[in-house]
């Protein structure tokens, strides 16, 4: 088996998993049970496909294993509700034709995703069950990307679906009125997973599922099935426009490369056109939020030739907007780099002065290396040095660590 | 965010688990540990051998040097971990202080380096 065809059969797996749980789901309930049955179902097709090629109706193929595997499941249960309970009353039996298939599959999917961020689950619970139903990725899988045991990653999953049946959650499209707020949460766990991709991994790991690029791939879905959503679409070209550095923020040897000293002719000029049109597009015709905002900001850096080309005042504006909209410590230490790349670093460090009483950001590693960058701007080459060891001593991350260490001793 | 909960025990505690009220103790850190399983929490931990079984190695001169016994003798000695993965400081410090070593010698919260990644600045 060649490894292109082992891709080739992951990545259709991967695309048609979420379809043939949200069919399932949508026909039997059980959710828990369904994906379980679905996850049996990959599994299958991921060690016979390979080498015997992929069926002719892959979909069918699935939803048939699958089927099959949940009516077994539920049978087994009832033989052992039967068994411990004598006075069993008869129930009809439940045997759907595999091959009926049914449309409306975005909408399902849809439905899938919603089910799976469902604010009742916490975040690490919505995050682990995305990744398994709607990314059809393998508990392994997702372990390893998080860098946890299987079997810690295991019970994430098993709680998520465990507090979905406690909690009597179906598998139902969520009514208008919760709509706008339960595609927020969708929004933010893929955010989060993106996130985790983004700082966690410096480089290509070979053997690990690149989260980023998942995320990426997750919201690229989404988008397909709400075109017009400002803040997906906002959301989708903030992961593209930052993903575009991927190449040019860790050197050959590891270390961190900051904005300011990366080979811009190592950004993805193809992601780069993406998000600029996507966010664009959001802006002008949607009602204006965080993730456009962002992408915004981001879109200025990525059209320009060099820090000292960046039109530092139009990021400052979107900054100051931005935590108009939503308030938050770290846009606000972004916002005062922005204030010192403008208006210069006199004004950066007062803007930081007004800002670094926020306990949200007590401890933080990130206040003192703006503290740092500010400093060596305004040549204080003495007190940057020890900011710079500061924040390095609060980072909790080596390549951070090192990056702080040898600007301090660059010094 | 990944944390060490260092447990922290001295000449008394591993008395006080074997004597009258260690059943109490078990079942506590085994409900706690029960706790962080169902939730996904929990990453791994070990317990560690007394003290006394320790050898140290030391530089003299650039070379390192073993002798028997910790490196230094102290009332209190690291005794076993816990190793979560909690969504807040905040969090990893509640389970540190609900652990039973907590009330008795000493318990401590550090977080874990991620090696691979970083922001960049």
């Amino acid at each position: 088996v060649t490894r292109s065809r082992a891709e080739e059969v992951e990545g259709l797996l991967r695309r048609l998993a979420p379809q043939v749980l949200a069919a399932l789901a949508r026909r039997h309930g059980q959710f828990d049970a369904c994906e379980d049955a679905i996850q049996e179902a990959l599994l299958a097709a991921s060690r016979q496909w390979p080498d015997q090629g992929i069926p002719d109706k892959p979909r069918a193929w699935l939803t048939a294993v699958a089927t099959r595997r949940l009516i077994e499941e539920i049978r087994a249960d009832r033989a052992r509700r039967a068994r411990e309970d004598a006075a069993v009353e008869p129930e009809e039996r439940h045997e759907p034709a595999p091959d009926e298939w049914q449309t409306a599959q975005s909408d399902d999917t849809l439905t899938l995703l919603f089910l799976c961020c469902h604010p009742a689950l916490t975040p690490p619970s919505q995050i682990a069950l995305t990744l398994r139903a709607v990314g059809g990725l393998t508990t392994r899988q997702i372990a390893s990307a998080f860098l946890v045991p299987d079997a810690t990653m295991a019970q994430r999953i098993s709680r998520a679906k465990q507090t979905i049946k406690a909690s009597g959650l179906t598998f139902d499209r969520p009514a208008e009125t919760e709509r706008a707020e339960r595609l927020r949460a969708v929004r933010h766990v893929l955010y989060l997973v993106f996130n985790e991709g983004y700082t966690t991994t410096a480089g290509p790991e070979l053997q690990r599922v690149e989260l980023a690029e998942e995320a990426i791939r997750l919201t690229w879905m989404l988008h397909r099935l709400m075109p017009t959503d400002g803040e997906t679409n906002g959301l989708l070209a903030l992961m593209l426009l930052t993903h575009a550095r991927r190449a040019a923020r860790v050197s050959s040897d590891g270390m961190l490369i900051p904005l300011a000293d990366q080979d811009r002719d190592l950004w993805d000029r193809r992601a780069i056109a993406e998000g600029v049109a996507l966010v664009e597009q959001a802006l002008a015709t949607s009602p204006i939020g965080p993730y456009q905002l962002q992408a915004a900001i981001a879109a200025v850096h990525a059209e320009a030739d060099s820090t000292d080309d960046t039109d530092w005042r139009q990021i400052l504006s979107l900054y100051t907007l931005l935590i108009r909209l939503a308030p938050n410590p770290v846009f606000a230490l972004n916002r005062a780099v922005a204030v010192a790349m403008a208006d210069g670093a006199a004004a950066g460090l007062a803007e930081l002065a007004a800002i670094e009483g926020d306990e949200r950001l007590a401890g933080h590693h990130r206040v003192e290396a703006v503290r740092a960058h500010m400093l060596e701007l305004a040549g204080d080459r003495a007190r940057a040095a020890s900011a710079y060891r500061a924040a390095s001593r609060l980072s909790t991350s080596l390549p951070e660590q090192r990056y702080l260490e040898s600007r301090a001793a660059a010094l | 965010m990944k944390y060490m909960l260092l447990i922290y025990d001295n000449a008394d505690t591993r008395r006080l688990f074997f004597g009258p009220e260690g059943k109490a103790l078990s079942e506590e850190i085994d409900a706690l540990m029960a706790e962080l399983t169902a939730s996904g929490e929990l990453i791994g931990g070990e317990a560690l051998a007394d003290p006394a079984q320790t050898r140290s190695i030391r530089p003299e001169d650039g070379m390192p040097v073993v002798t028997d016994g910790p490196l230094a003798e102290t009332k209190e000695h690291f005794g076993g971990y816990l190793i979560v993965d909690c969504e807040t400081p905040e969090r990893a410090t509640e389970i540190a202080s609900r652990w039973p070593n907590a009330r008795f010698v000493a318990m401590e919260v550090r977080p874990i380096m991620n090696v691979g990644g970083g922001q960049e600045m």
